[in-house]
């Protein structure tokens, strides 16, 4: 697939959360194109339908310079290959695993060489790219500014990041998007808000590049990759083992479908259980002292502990970007308490101190656009 | 109602009953020690139910016998008391096989090997009681055997063979056999009903090895899948088919041994083939108005002609089936069913043997018919006009050739 | 004659969250939602079953989900079944267990049969099935109606169990017509105990009053026979919001009386949780607004579909015999002929004097 013939683009993205984001984005980009007479395809990747809340999706927008070259995109399921990869949120970069069998992915596993990874995100390159696993060839990294953006099914919060990243397109495949058809295309799309205009210039101007060589990155994420059995070695009559008492599942551990982690401040818990209780992925694990640890190797950040723990500020929800491994935590409380409590406070903006607690309501680095909001309502 | 003929002792295993199908089937439960069955009433297979519900209420059999709410919960409780190990019996006809239809497909997904009968009826609308095949033939393509019976004795024969061949492990499929509505389900005929202990030296006990669901051996059956995963599934369905030939085989071999019948091919009735020039070809009960016709024939006009009767439509027996027809110079394929705009209009048989023959050097003109319709019975008439077209197609009257004909429809 | 029912295990009620099994039974790595209040329940309900547990799924989020793509994350032995087939599957499995036993195929003890459906599964597609199931008292076996208010693993479509109202992708709210689903839940855990005398033990639970949940599991299987719990699930992607308010939306729906928690055992109906205390007039109801304004699946509603649903669920309360459970009411000059003690004021009448 020659590179002037045809540009393929994917969106990575929260499903359920970012779907209607994605399916904005992906449209665009074709009916953008589209103004200067090339036609293109958008669709969603069928093996995620159903999206779950959080579980990493993907959308796909190809667009060629005519209809047989758009024949090589047509009757697959996602693009072997990709130009661009978007990855609307940021903890995305931590790796792709999403279903069974899939393994965790990097990030840049389809962009070809010398394409391009857009991340939206508020922070720098270097942060962002000290949490992306290691190039195996060269792309540049483009930082689209703006928190994650998170909605609904039904109620689509709509904070102009479609229109950011098509601009951010316009900077990078000129070729293939006119900066002026992009904003034709999103002043569309918004019904003749003209403040969509502006958000296309800003992604175009304010997206910054920094180019990626083969071997920068880390090599601390886990690598999960799966050889699939074949048809003489399957166990016929559909059938898998079950799981064994005490086993968590190998084939799909989950945790990369979280944007952020809860902490733990264990000299506030009152092992009340709750948080185990109401755990819906059976994240917790009891300690010796009856106290009650995350397995972050199956967590999902869906924050339900936080929420129904009875001690204020005893569990903290935290940006998944600042941690770089899934090792549980209550060894170190158990072995070097200060330590643990330092760690707990620098990761939550919250003091471990009982007695002093937390004044505020929301901790200061919790990233406000990185919680996904409700519709109306919401979080009053 | 099974009347008790007084027993001949014919032989030193068996007693006879003057027994329809149906009841045939229901002796057959009996001396297969059915654990589970589901009932549901429909025209004309459910004779088998209300057999069975007498024997069970007589003592006769201890089996669970659920009345179900409807075809399709009444498959889907066979299939899942087979999954815990039960050996299950189930049945219906028409469009009662068709409201189970759910659960008759992933039964054999599932490789699960319940047995069952399908008394063969025509789909309503337009209504009608009598038989026609394609309620079993709509799910040929599913991973369902399918054999036919010609009589009622050898509806009971075929029950064993089901129960013996479906939980063969290297098959694991289920099984329907076709019944003809009405001539087979409800008329009653001498059967020989064997002794348990012939029975129990033929059918070993079900045995789900380690696909049994059951705490002591953790499994999860039917995880959801993709297209990553689906063709080898599929493959292994394939596999199972192509082994069940020879496991049909070597039951026959059993059978014929154990009980002294079943024929000399456990998937082919020759009659009167050995030097005939053309043969027709179908399967149940159509056979017995054709071989009528064959010995007067035969006596008025000394035609040489024979039949060739279909006892397992799945797995077909592609080498069979070509060794016997490639002989003729011509076959008449009656199917008792249709195929709406199919390959030369043919029925289901028709274009199933003309696949079956295609790549044959030497193969004969084959003509179709379609023929007994909702039940119509196949009077001589219209068993001569299919001989006769069968025989013009022989002469290379290829108008006769390449088509297929309605037999004994009003213009 | 008596038919021999086969007990089911000793699974004594559990009496507060510190008693509540460890095991899991349904381990991680299921791919559910964040915040999937069905995944809890399924979690739950294996707790509370223990090990000795044959599970049938059928088909929806808590198969598709959990097993995508062949893999599982069940501990006890699981099967799938057809959509509409819980009730036949439950049937069918504690059939086949309890005539292999009593042949001598199978080692006679006791297991645990349970089948769960969701509400497009259960109260739709099914409900014949179930309805069969519960008339069938000489086996052992629980239906488990997980009801997250859709179809929801098809992407969201409306099914008998959603509420009033309610946007899903087949009742979306446009231009023309603000509300294309204006049909009202059907009851069915309290249409299932009047119509099924012999089924000893039918509930309503929600996983947000776990330990009350979990035992009217254990009560179910302990009766034997055929029984059936249906919790509500809340479901942050079909009803729009924040996943970790899942447990609080649980509570809402209690405590706004949208969905009582009661159980019918024995043919005796008792009230549990909030719900009692709501009946007892020692809680107010809160009101529904509180619920519905939380949920992305209402945002379009305006004054008068509040109105309505809280005039909806008032009537369920005031008007019905049995609060939140059966609706009939009789003419005031017969409430005579109705078996109710006649010194004790009707239940909804002492919440109004309260």
């Amino acid at each position: 697939m020659a590179e002037d013939r045809s540009v393929s683009i994917e969106v990575v993205y929260r499903g359920i959360f970012q779907k209607t984001l994605a399916q904005r984005i992906c449209r665009s980009v074709v009916l953008a194109a589209r103004k200067k007479g090339h036609t293109g395809t958008a669709f969603a990747r069928y093996g995620d339908s159903p999206e779950r809340n959080g579980v990493p999706a993907k959308q796909f927008a190809v667009v060629a310079a005519d209809e047989l070259e758009l024949e090589a995109s047509m009757a697959k399921y996602e693009p072997s290959v990709v130009d661009v990869s978007i990855a609307v949120d940021d903890t995305l970069v931590k790796g792709v695993e999403s279903w069974a069998w899939y393994g965790r992915q990097p990030i840049w596993k389809p962009v070809r060489a010398n394409g391009w990874l857009l991340v939206t995100s508020d922070k720098k390159p270097d942060e962002v790219l000290a949490q992306t696993d290691t190039a195996e060839r060269p792309y540049t990294l483009g930082i689209v500014p703006g928190g994650a953006s998170f909605a609904g099914l039904w109620v689509y919060k709509d904070d102009h990041t479609d229109f950011r990243v098509l601009g951010a397109l316009a900077k990078i495949l000129p070729q293939w998007i006119a900066l002026d058809d992009a904003k034709a295309a999103s002043l569309e799309l918004a019904k003749g808000d003209r403040s969509a205009v502006a958000s296309v210039q800003y992604g175009y101007d304010s997206t910054t590049m920094r180019p990626v060589k083969a071997g920068e990155g880390t090599s601390g994420h886990e690598v999960l990759q799966f050889k699939k059995p074949g048809w003489t070695t399957m166990r016929p009559g559909i059938i898998v083992e079950a799981r064994k008492p005490g086993e968590r599942n190998p084939y799909y551990k989950k945790y990369g479908a979280r944007t952020m982690r809860p902490v733990v401040n264990f000299d506030t818990c009152i092992k009340c259980t709750m948080c185990w209780l109401d755990c819906p992925d059976e994240c917790f694990e009891v300690t010796p002292e009856g106290h009650y640890e995350v397995v972050y190797e199956a967590c999902i950040g869906c924050g339900i502990c936080a929420q129904v723990c009875p001690v204020k500020d005893c569990i903290v929800m935290v940006d998944e970007l600042k941690f770089t491994d899934n090792k549980d935590k209550w060894q170190l409380w158990k072995q070097d308490r200060p330590t643990y409590n330092a760690w707990f406070e620098d990761m939550s903006g919250v003091s471990a101190d009982p007695k002093r607690g937390a004044a505020g309501s929301v901790p200061p680095n919790a990233n406000p656009a990185a919680n996904p909001t409700t519709s109306a309502g919401g979080d009053e | 109602m099974a009347v008790e003929v007084k027993p001949k002792e014919t032989s030193e295993v068996e007693t006879e009953q003057l027994a329809t199908g149906c009841e045939a089937i229901a002796e057959a439960i009996r001396l297969a020690d059915v654990d589970v069955m589901a009932a549901y009433p429909i025209r004309p297979y459910d004779g088998v139910m209300q057999a069975a519900a007498k024997l069970i209420a007589n003592g006769k059999m201890d089996v669970e016998y659920i009345v179900a709410d409807g075809e399709h919960s009444q498959f889907e409780i066979v299939k899942h008391a087979c999954a815990v190990g039960a050996r299950v019996f189930v049945g219906s006809s028409g469009v009662g096989w068709f409201y189970a239809f759910e659960a008759i497909a992933v039964t054999a997904g599932l490789r699960l090997p319940v047995v069952a009968i399908c008394g063969n009826r025509a789909l309503d609308d337009p209504g009608a009681f009598g038989t026609e095949h394609n309620d079993s033939l709509a799910v040929r393509d599913l991973g369902w055997l399918l054999p036919w019976a010609e009589t009622a004795q050898e509806a009971l024969d075929l029950a064993l063979m089901a129960w013996r061949v479906a939980e063969d492990k290297r098959v694991s499929l289920p099984v329907a056999i076709g019944l003809d509505g009405a001539f087979l389900t409800h008329s009653q005929h001498i059967v020989k009903i064997p002794t348990q202990a012939a029975v129990d030296k033929f059918l070993p006990k079900f045995d789900l090895g380690d696909r049994l669901l059951h705490p002591d051996n953790p499994i999860t059956i039917a995880p959801q899948v993709d297209q990553d995963w689906l063709m080898e599934i599929r493959r292994q369905n394939d596999a199972a088919m192509r082994s069940a030939l020879g496991v049909i085989r070597e039951a026959h071999a059993d059978f014929k041994r154990i009980f002294g019948r079943g024929g000399d091919s456990p998937f082919l009735d020759e009659y009167m083939t050995d030097d005939a020039e053309v043969v027709v070809i179908g399967q149940g009960t159509l056979s017995l108005p054709m071989k009528v016709a064959i010995r007067r024939l035969r006596k008025e006009q000394g035609l040489r002609i024979g039949l060739v009767r279909l006892k397992w439509f799945r797995p077909f027996p592609t080498e069979e089936v070509v060794k016997s027809l490639r002989r003729f110079k011509a076959v008449g394929v009656i199917d008792r069913d249709y195929s709406f705009g199919s390959p030369y209009y043919g029925g289901v048989l028709y274009n199933e043997i003309r696949s079956a023959l295609y790549s044959q050097a030497k193969r004969p003109v084959i003509v179709g018919f379609i023929a007994g319709l909702g039940g119509r019975e196949i009077e001589q008439p219209m068993a001569t006009e299919i001989f006769e077209k069968t025989m013009a197609a022989a002469k290379g009257d290829l108008a006769a050739g390449d088509t297929c004909h309605w037999i004994g429809v009003r213009e | 004659m008596t038919t021999e029912i086969m007990p089911a295990q000793n699974l004594p009620q559990i009496k507060g969250v510190k008693d509540v099994p460890y095991d899991e039974l349904f381990v991680s790595g299921h791919r559910t939602c964040q915040g999937c209040e069905s995944a809890l329940v399924m979690r739950h309900m294996v707790k509370a079953s223990g090990p000795r547990t044959i599970v049938l799924g059928s088909t929806g989020c808590m198969y598709v989900a959990n097993t995508t793509y062949y893999t599982t994350p069940w501990v006890v032995p699981w099967m799938h079944t057809q959509l509409g087939a819980s009730g036949s599957a439950a049937l069918g499995t504690a059939a086949g267990l309890k005539v292999l036993m009593r042949k001598g195929k199978l080692k006679n003890e006791k297991i645990n049969v349970i089948a769960f459906c969701g509400d497009g599964g259960g109260a739709d597609m099914g409900i014949g099935a179930i309805s069969a199931t519960l008339t069938h008292k000489d086996y052992n076996c629980l239906v488990l109606l997980y009801d997250n208010e859709s179809y929801a693993n098809t992407d969201i479509q409306l099914s008998s169990q959603t509420p009033y109202g309610a946007v899903t992708t087949f009742s979306p709210s446009g231009d023309k017509k603000r509300l294309m689903h204006t049909r009202w839940k059907k009851n069915v855990p309290g249409m299932l105990a009047a119509g099924h005398p012999e089924s000893r033990y039918i509930a309503a639970g929600c996983a947000a009053y776990a330990v009350d949940l979990m035992n009217k599991i254990r009560k179910a299987l302990e009766l034997g026979g055929p029984t059936f719990v249906h919790t509500l699930d809340p479901c942050p992607k079909g009803w729009d919001y924040h996943p970790q308010y899942s447990q609080e939306l649980g509570h809402l729906a209690v405590e706004t009386g949208i969905w009582p928690l009661y159980e019918v055992m024995d043919g005796v109906c008792n009230l549990t949780g909030p719900t009692r205390q709501i009946a007892e007039g020692r809680k107010k109801r809160k009101p529904v607004y509180e619920y519905l304004k939380r949920q992305g699946r209402f945002a379009h509603f305006i004054d008068e579909d509040v109105e309505h649903f809280q005039a909806q669920v008032d009537k369920m309360w005031t008007d019905w015999l049995i609060p939140g459970v059966i609706p009939f009411t009789v003419p005031a000059k017969d409430v005579a002929i109705l078996k109710i003690d006649k010194k004790a004021k009707p239940l909804h009448e002492e919440a109004k004097t309260a």
